[in-house]
């Protein structure tokens, strides 16, 4: 099976001395295209392969999970609004991991590459770091600040996750 | 430190997390979510066997979780020490010869000493970092002094990230030693 056209990322490191705001919007760029990278070059088949079990973790399931991730937290938390409906659970699992089968990984890229665009015109929409979300999912409405930088860290463990996935599929490593 | 825990010898005793303060300011924001990152670190090897905590449990990854602990004490050292306030103290564990040795070198060391002296470091860490006023301070040591060299602000979010990244890999690690996963 021919390899899934998942472009080879160009990844640009945060700047060293910017203000805070763009720090944090280059970081998170950075662990975004570090995922793109991480599921480069790879067959739907690899995509999908969960290769550090027993995790149900894949490459496929981490894109997916990150997908709703980005609209969890910049449409409905941010921004207070309605994210569209994906990956939905048919019988109560977690379903961002599994059922796999359901949607090709080229869908699957597209869906999360919208999903990061709009994440940025959502975040780009509010004056300041110090604004606070429209809504609470658990605890106070968290600051852009506060949900900017908890992006950093999901997708920073989660590539973590992606590091050990690729080397057990191809045995490529990189930071 | 040692306690019995799920009837074996456990090195490393669970420790309390706390998430980030949602709605404050820069500084106290990346102070907390760093320690958030450290103490995840901390859960992930806890509860665990010396035996455990060197396991290679991931082939044909030579990462462990007592090489994790040995890395970010020299992680936190080289940004901290070395680089931020230009001290001269040298790596712990790896050498110009044997640059991999923070991770290809736990069988020479009982890992609650490596868990000791990491937290040795972040305290260090803690207190060098809080002696800086501002987020926006270079730090005191670059390569080229003509080169551009990174604020303490970057500082803090590269080790948030670094310790995220390898806190993906301790989740792993730690599944696969006694399946216990969790965020």
């Amino acid at each position: 099976m021919s390899s899934i056209t998942i472009k080879e990322s160009v990844r640009t490191e945060a700047p060293f001395d910017v203000a805070e705001r763009p720090m944090l919007e280059s970081w998170l760029d950075y662990h975004r295209e570090t995922l793109a990278w991480k599921c480069s070059g790879l067959t739907a088949d690899q995509l999908k392969e969960r290769s550090v079990a027993p995790s149900r973790l894949s490459l496929l399931g981490l894109l997916r999970h990150m997908t709703k991730v980005e609209w969890f937290w910049f449409g409905r938390i941010l921004s207070g609004a309605d994210p569209p409906a994906l990956y939905v659970s048919r019988d109560g699992h977690e379903p961002d991991f599994e059922d796999l089968d359901d949607s090709p990984p080229k869908d699957v890229y597209s869906l999360w590459e919208t999903a990061t665009a709009e994440a940025r015109r959502f975040a780009a929409a509010v004056d300041s770091l110090d604004q606070r979300a429209q809504k609470n999912p658990w605890m106070e409405p968290p600051s852009l600040r506060w949900i900017m930088l908890h992006m950093i860290e999901e997708y920073a463990r989660h590539n973590g996750h992606a590091d050990f996935l690729r080397e057990c599929i191809d045995g490529s490593t990189g930071d | 430190m040692y306690r019995r825990q799920h009837g074996r010898l456990a090195l490393i005793s669970e420790p309390q997390r706390i998430y980030s303060p949602e709605t404050a300011p820069e500084r106290a924001t990346l102070d907390g979510a760093l320690d958030f990152q450290r103490e995840t670190l901390a859960w992930k090897c806890s509860g665990l066997s010396g035996e455990q905590l060197r396991e290679r449990s991931v082939p044909p990854s030579h990462l462990s979780l007592a090489g994790l602990l040995r890395h970010m004490t020299e992680v936190e050292r080289g940004w901290f020490a070395r680089t931020l306030v230009g001290e001269d103290r040298k790596p712990l564990y790896y050498t110009q010869e044997r640059p991999d040795d923070d991770f290809d070198g736990v069988d020479s060391q009982d890992p609650l000493e490596s868990y000791r002296l990491w937290r040795e470091e972040c305290a260090e860490s803690r207190r060098l970092a809080a002696s800086c006023e501002s987020l926006d301070q270079i730090v005191a040591r670059r390569r080229n002094p003509a080169d551009p060299a990174p604020s303490l602000r970057w500082v803090m979010i590269h080790m948030i990230e670094e310790y995220a990244r390898h806190n993906g890999h301790a989740d792993l690690l730690r599944e696969r030693l006694d399946g216990a996963t969790g965020e």
